[in-house]
């Protein structure tokens, strides 16, 4: 179970698979994913078919894992930590289904070559 | 030397700046016989407590086949015979008796005239781990400066306290509660606790890291913290939040004395210069006139 932390409608998906390895997912990890719990479904269902609501309940996507409660190692000997699992959601081409992030992101999304995800992101840790 | 957390600490507490001023009058000292003699080894032969010179390592280099650069490094080094010496020379050896003309004589075995005494070598015993580490904090930490800020003095940064780390890479730097300090020679690293956007993010610093430019002490805790790992603080109901309001005063507060006075010193300059020009114009239109 991770938060969604961007506008296209989710708000808590689970993590059903990880994408391209055996391993657990990190920072920068694709994975697949159910949504659980949609954004504020109310006021979704009042507006309709607006930008909030690109994404249901049971749809399965692709995310990208953007920070993690485990900690994270970087090159030059400091570690990140964040206090809760997030992803922001994509589809299958890579681009992000939402058009905002709200909240912070790790900066190994770099490194992963998730840029478009980096210049949504408000900041970056 | 290293004068300038002298001058930051309050007046008050003139016995903790004597203490350290008696303290590096010993490391100056120190300092001055590394210089008089050769370098090289000073810089290796850092005394301290338990600490003796560092022995001569093996150094094993892996150079890049296509360019011939070194690629990466290491030494090796060897447990220092001392050490051997010492283990062997624990061994307590039990008298022996001999006779001598008839009568018995005891005597432990080294006194005999033929055999001489064990090597028991006076020299102190290096363990080269503290030594090399010493070296390398010596290296990275050319002034002592972030030494002595994370020592356990009274003056060190605690558990609780509010730091900011600067990277050398730029990005913005990142500042926290200090949630606990983990000593371990080079690798000692600090831990920071802060809300960045209603999540928080903890960070692992290396102190002696190049790519921390650098470490600035913003507020201390207002309690002496009786822990000395607050991860207590990570439940919400201890939690602190964001600390980014206290360095940003803490921002404005720096600038009051810095820039802020450079700028009136500057404006009062300018007048002042103005004023003289002005007052020149006057007196040579007189001259002129």
């Amino acid at each position: 179970m991770l938060n969604c932390i961007d506008n296209s409608g989710a708000s808590l998906v689970e993590c059903v698979m990880v994408v391209g390895q055996k391993k657990h997912a990190s920072i920068g990890d694709r994975i697949v994913a159910v949504v659980q719990k949609q954004r504020n479904a109310q006021a979704a269902g009042m507006s309709g078919l607006s930008a909030a609501t690109k994404v249901k309940r049971g749809d399965i996507r692709h995310a990208v894992v953007v920070r993690t409660k485990q900690k994270v190692q970087r090159r030059d000997g400091s570690v990140v930590r964040f206090d809760d699992n997030a992803c922001v959601l994509i589809n299958k081409a890579g681009d992000p289904v939402g058009t905002r992030v709200n909240g912070i992101v790790g900066q190994e999304l770099r490194l992963k070559k998730w840029s478009k995800i980096l210049s949504m992101a408000p900041m970056q840790a | 030397m290293n004068a300038a957390p002298l001058a930051r600490q309050p007046l008050g507490c003139l016995k903790a700046g004597l203490r350290q001023a008696r303290q590096q009058r010993l490391f100056r000292r120190q300092l001055a016989t590394a210089t008089t003699k050769k370098p090289a080894a000073a810089s290796r032969s850092r005394t301290g407590p338990g600490l003796g010179p560092l022995p001569e390592p093996n150094f094993y280099k892996i150079q890049d086949p296509k360019t011939g650069k070194i690629r990466t490094a290491f030494a090796v080094y060897n447990p220092p015979s001392v050490i051997k010496d010492a283990h062997s020379s624990n061994i307590k050896p039990k008298p022996v008796t001999e006779f001598v003309d008839g009568k018995p004589v005891f005597r432990l075995p080294w006194t005999n005239r033929n055999t001489t005494m064990p090597k028991v070598l006076t020299a102190p015993v290096t363990d080269p781990l503290p030594a090399l580490h010493a070296a390398q904090i010596e290296r990275l930490d050319p002034t002592g400066a972030r030494t002595a800020m994370f020592a356990k003095t009274k003056q060190g940064v605690r558990a609780g306290d509010i730091l900011t780390v600067t990277h050398r890479r730029g990005g913005e730097p990142f500042s926290g509660v200090c949630l606990s300090i983990r000593r371990a020679g080079i690798d000692t690293a600090i831990l920071l606790r802060n809300h960045l956007s209603k999540v928080g993010v903890e960070m692992w610093f290396k102190i002696y890291n190049r790519n921390v430019a650098g470490i600035e002490l913003v507020k201390r805790r207002l309690k002496r913290a009786r822990r000395a790992r607050l991860t207590f603080m990570r439940q919400s109901k201890h939690d602190m939040g964001s600390v980014s309001e206290i360095v940003h005063d803490w921002r404005a507060s720096r600038k009051v004395f810095t820039s802020g006075s450079a700028e009136k010193k500057k404006k009062a300059a300018a007048a002042a210069a103005a004023a003289t020009a002005a007052a020149r114009a006057k007196s040579g239109a007189g001259k002129k006139r």
